[in-house]
């Protein structure tokens, strides 16, 4: 049985967080749920500092991250992450409302693990959201050691 | 330089102000000013003044007298003191030199100042009366010819290289005619034409005159020798007077024609015998001539000012003509006639980094652009000009027959942007006064030609010289475009500005609009979606509202999606290459398997060519195109579906026809416009811009789509495109 880390949704859009957390839950999956409401808090849950500096669990399982955020966007983010040594493991999945060229190509530029549109239809946004979750929390495999962060 | 040209030149060096010697027909005699004590003489004075002039005294006797008229003269700014010496018949002269007076004696002639001023008075009359260059000129020549009694007087004018021709002639006929001969520039060497630019007439009384020395050589003030530049007397090059024995004449006089103060010619007299005009002849062909000068002054000056006018006009006119257009080589092209006549060129090109235009009679371009290649060579001259080009340039005499003389105008410093105009090769035959490339030597020396019996020579590869007059106006209209080529440029690069400004905008905006107003739908299909899954007791009113709700928001996301795909095509970059239309048919039909479920559709599909293009784009038309056919056949049992295709020429030809609904031709302007539908929107689904998606792509593909149908009897669409990439012309 694999270990059960967090998934970080980092959503600043309150409705959007309604869907993303009902379909999440949807699936049933058993890990924890982290929501940072911009990119600075995404930053600072993910090393450990300021008001998180003593989070107990293991690096996120995954990062659903939107695009467009307060303060700082998806991409500095998503940046910031892929070019840390200590955190460029982490999976990221870009979550946009719009299939933009120009994101697109930056996502992959800075090494983003997946980027997804998405889907207006409910079902689709559902099925896309739930698949994200299964896969990327129980399925795959993270590179060993990369839950250095967690107390043991 | 060639030895002989090295000759020659040293002739031009002969001490011609210093001889230290005077003609025979004259005494002379030197005075310093402070004192009047006579410092050097002529050998001969005595025989003109006897014995009242000694060396290192005031001179005696009647020249005594005149002194004190002298000194007065000296202090003002006279240039000449002139009196007559009544006892002796002798006319004097004197001019300074220097802080020395130089006074010269000849004898007077026997013609009454009466009759001198009666023949001068009727030629400024008829002066005045002429209307051309020729008749003042001819009555130059006549008044000289009457006035002197020379043999022959010819008028001689100078070209540009200062080769002189015989232009106007008056004579006896005792001496051959010298009639529209030429004379080589060698004939008159540079330091004599100084010498009569500044000392306007001479005279040589007798070729074979005995030379008298002046006595001492040297000034004993200064120890140099009497610079005689203004002396009447002057003993002139023996170089000269074996020219003139060699032309066959024993005297000769001339007089400078100083236009605007330019050397503009002479009026040269000659005579087979020795012949003496007195001064007062000599100094009224001098006024003559002088008057002449003025006339030929206004006449040029108001030639010069009408061809300004006309060829100002002609500038005008090409000015109208660029401004109006909207590309000034065009404008300027469109108005051949004034073009060219602008400068009177039979051809001109027009060349910039786009464009090679050329009207009239013009070298090919291929000869053209090698010709800028050369003329870019002479950095930072804007106007280039020659009437001779193939001696400048070799290469151009293979085309001489239409470019023997170039006028050219730089338009623009960066690029090689030309105006360029030709005139064709003028073969014309100049005759020379003697072979001017031949000379006689001698005992080491070089001779002047000892023939002057005509002789002629052809002259190739030469067109008409150029007219001031035409350079200044290719210089005028050459300020004129770079004015309007500034002017537009300016404008091209205001709107650009204001374009990439507005597209900006346009991107900021479809790209704010593309997340902003798609997550609105989203949340609305969301949440009515987790309403119905949670209220499981609505009754079928309201499950049919959140039923409703869901569908308008998801068709919006669905409009939403389909004009950024729209909007972005324009933006996005093509990916060109063979593209197996076969492939992309089967795939579209197979993903529309769903939405044709139900339905009994005979398909007919014909193998397609191979097209050129972008596949994913080309997807989407053939999408649109199977996508309409499948939803307007939908009440036809059975729908039938034709898809072909075909090489036609250099185009490729692609059809989809159906027996669907069809549609009106009258509307079929309507049919690729965004958000035009033909049908009503609860009989068939869609947003209504597929088929304006389609044709910008086909469009963007450099091809063109049409389509062609009846109402209730089917819709025929038909896309066509380039066969190959075409290398004129990128993707747009």
């Amino acid at each position: 049985m694999p270990e059960l880390r967090p998934i970080l949704l980092v959503e600043d859009s309150p409705r959007d967080l309604e869907l993303t957390l009902a379909a999440l839950h949807k699936c049933q999956l058993a890990n924890e749920i982290v929501i940072a409401r911009d990119g600075a808090e995404a930053m600072e849950y993910l090393t450990s500092s300021g008001p998180h500096h003593t989070r107990s669990q293991g690096d996120p399982a995954v990062v659903l991250l939107d695009l467009k955020l307060p303060k700082m966007d998806g991409l500095e983010v998503l940046a910031r992450v892929k070019t840390d040594d200590r955190l460029r493991h982490i999976p990221i999945v870009m979550l946009t409302s719009s299939r933009e060229e120009q994101d697109l190509v930056r996502s992959y530029e800075l090494g983003v693990n997946a980027f997804v549109v998405k889907p207006v239809e409910f079902t689709e946004f559902f099925k896309a959201i739930q698949d994200l979750g299964v896969f990327w929390a129980l399925l795959n495999e993270p590179p060993p050691g990369s839950s250095r962060h967690a107390k043991s | 330089m060639t030895a002989q040209d090295k000759d020659l030149q040293s002739c031009e060096q002969e001490p011609i102000r210093v001889p230290g010697a005077i003609q025979p027909h004259g005494g002379l005699f030197v005075l310093r000013s402070a004192d009047m004590c006579v410092l050097q003489v002529s050998k001969n004075l005595s025989d003109y003044l006897g014995q009242s002039i000694a060396l290192g005294a005031a001179p005696s006797g009647e020249i005594a007298d005149l002194l004190p008229a002298l000194s007065q003269w000296y202090a003002s700014a006279q240039p000449f003191y002139f009196t007559v010496l009544e006892d002796r018949r002798l006319s004097l002269v004197a001019h300074r030199s220097g802080l020395l007076i130089v006074v010269e004696v000849e004898e007077l002639g026997d013609q009454s100042l009466d009759d001198i001023f009666l023949g001068l008075r009727s030629f400024t009359q008829r002066l005045s009366s002429e209307a051309g260059l020729r008749g003042c000129l001819r009555a130059a020549a006549e008044f000289v010819h009457d006035l002197t009694g020379f043999d022959r007087v010819l008028v001689y004018r100078f070209d540009a290289e200062w080769n002189g021709q015989v232009i106007e002639e008056a004579g006896n006929g005792h001496l051959p005619s010298y009639r529209d001969l030429r004379f080589p520039s060698t004939d008159i060497p540079a330091q004599a034409r100084a010498l009569y630019a500044s000392n306007r007439l001479r005279i040589i009384a007798n070729a074979n005159y005995i030379p008298v020395p002046v006595y001492p050589a040297d000034n004993p003030d200064t120890g140099q020798p009497l610079d005689m530049s203004f002396a009447q007397l002057r003993s002139v090059s023996p170089v000269h007077l074996e020219y003139m024995r060699n032309m066959g004449t024993a005297a000769s006089m001339s007089v400078s024609i100083m236009v605007g103060g330019r050397l503009w010619g002479l009026i040269a007299c000659h005579s087979c015998d020795p012949h003496l005009v007195s001064y007062t002849v000599r100094e009224t062909c001098d006024l003559a001539v002088q008057s002449l000068a003025m006339a030929i002054f206004g006449l040029e000056r108001a030639e010069e000012a009408a061809r300004r006018f006309a060829l100002g006009q002609v500038t005008t006119v090409l000015l109208a003509g660029m401004s109006a257009s909207s590309d000034w080589v065009e404008g300027l092209v469109a108005m051949e006639g004034a073009l060219l006549s602008l400068v009177g060129a039979k051809g001109a090109v027009v060349v910039t980094e786009h464009v090679f235009r050329s009207i009239g009679e013009t070298p090919v371009e291929a000869e053209v652009l090698s010709l800028i290649a050369w003329l870019e060579t002479f950095a930072g001259q804007d106007l280039f000009a020659t009437s001779e080009l193939a001696s400048l340039y070799p290469a151009a005499s293979s085309f001489a027959a239409t470019g023997s003389g170039v006028l050219a105008v730089r338009i623009s410093e960066l690029h090689a942007n030309w105006l360029i105009w030709f005139r064709p090769e003028l073969p014309r035959t100049v005759q020379w006064g003697g072979d001017p490339h031949k000379y006689v030597q001698e005992s080491g020396r070089i001779h002047p030609r000892r023939s002057f019996d005509a002789w002629q020579e052809m002259v190739r590869m030469q067109s008409a010289p150029w007219q001031e007059a035409e350079q200044a106006a290719a210089h005028d209209l050459r300020t004129a475009i770079v004015g309007v080529v500034l002017r537009k440029a300016e404008e091209l690069a205001e709107l650009t500005r204001e374009l990439q400004r507005s597209n900006k905008e346009l991107e900021a905006f479809s790209y704010s609009v593309s997340h902003d107003l798609r997550a609105p739908f989203r949340h609305i299909v969301g949440f009515s979606q987790l309403l119905r899954d949670r209220e499981v007791a609505l009754d079928e009113k309201s499950q049919h509202y959140l039923q409703t709700i869901s569908e308008a928001a998801l068709a919006a996301g669905k409009l939403v999606d389909d004009l950024l795909n729209f909007s972005q095509l324009g933006r996005q970059v093509l990916m060109p290459k063979p593209v197996d239309m076969d492939k992309l048919v089967a795939e579209v039909i197979r993903s529309m398997r769903l939405a044709m479920e139900g339905r009994d559709i005979e398909w007919s599909v014909e193998p397609l060519p191979v097209a050129w293009g972008d596949a994913t784009l080309l997807r989407q038309v053939w999408y649109n195109l199977i996508d309409n056919a499948v939803k307007y056949t939908a009440p036809r049992r059975p729908a039938r579906i034709s898809i072909s295709g075909e090489v036609r020429g250099d185009r490729l030809l692609y059809r989809v026809k159906d027996n669907g609904v069809g549609f009106d031709m009258a509307y079929v302007s309507k049919l690729f416009g965004v958000f035009q539908r033909l049908q009503r929107a609860e009989d068939f689904d869609g947003t209504g811009i597929g088929l304006a998606l389609s044709r910008r792509i086909v469009e963007r593909h450099n091809g063109t789509i049409a389509a062609e149908g009846a109402v209730d009897g089917g819709a025929c669409f038909t896309f066509v495109l380039p066969a190959t990439e075409r290398k004129d012309r990128a993707f747009a």
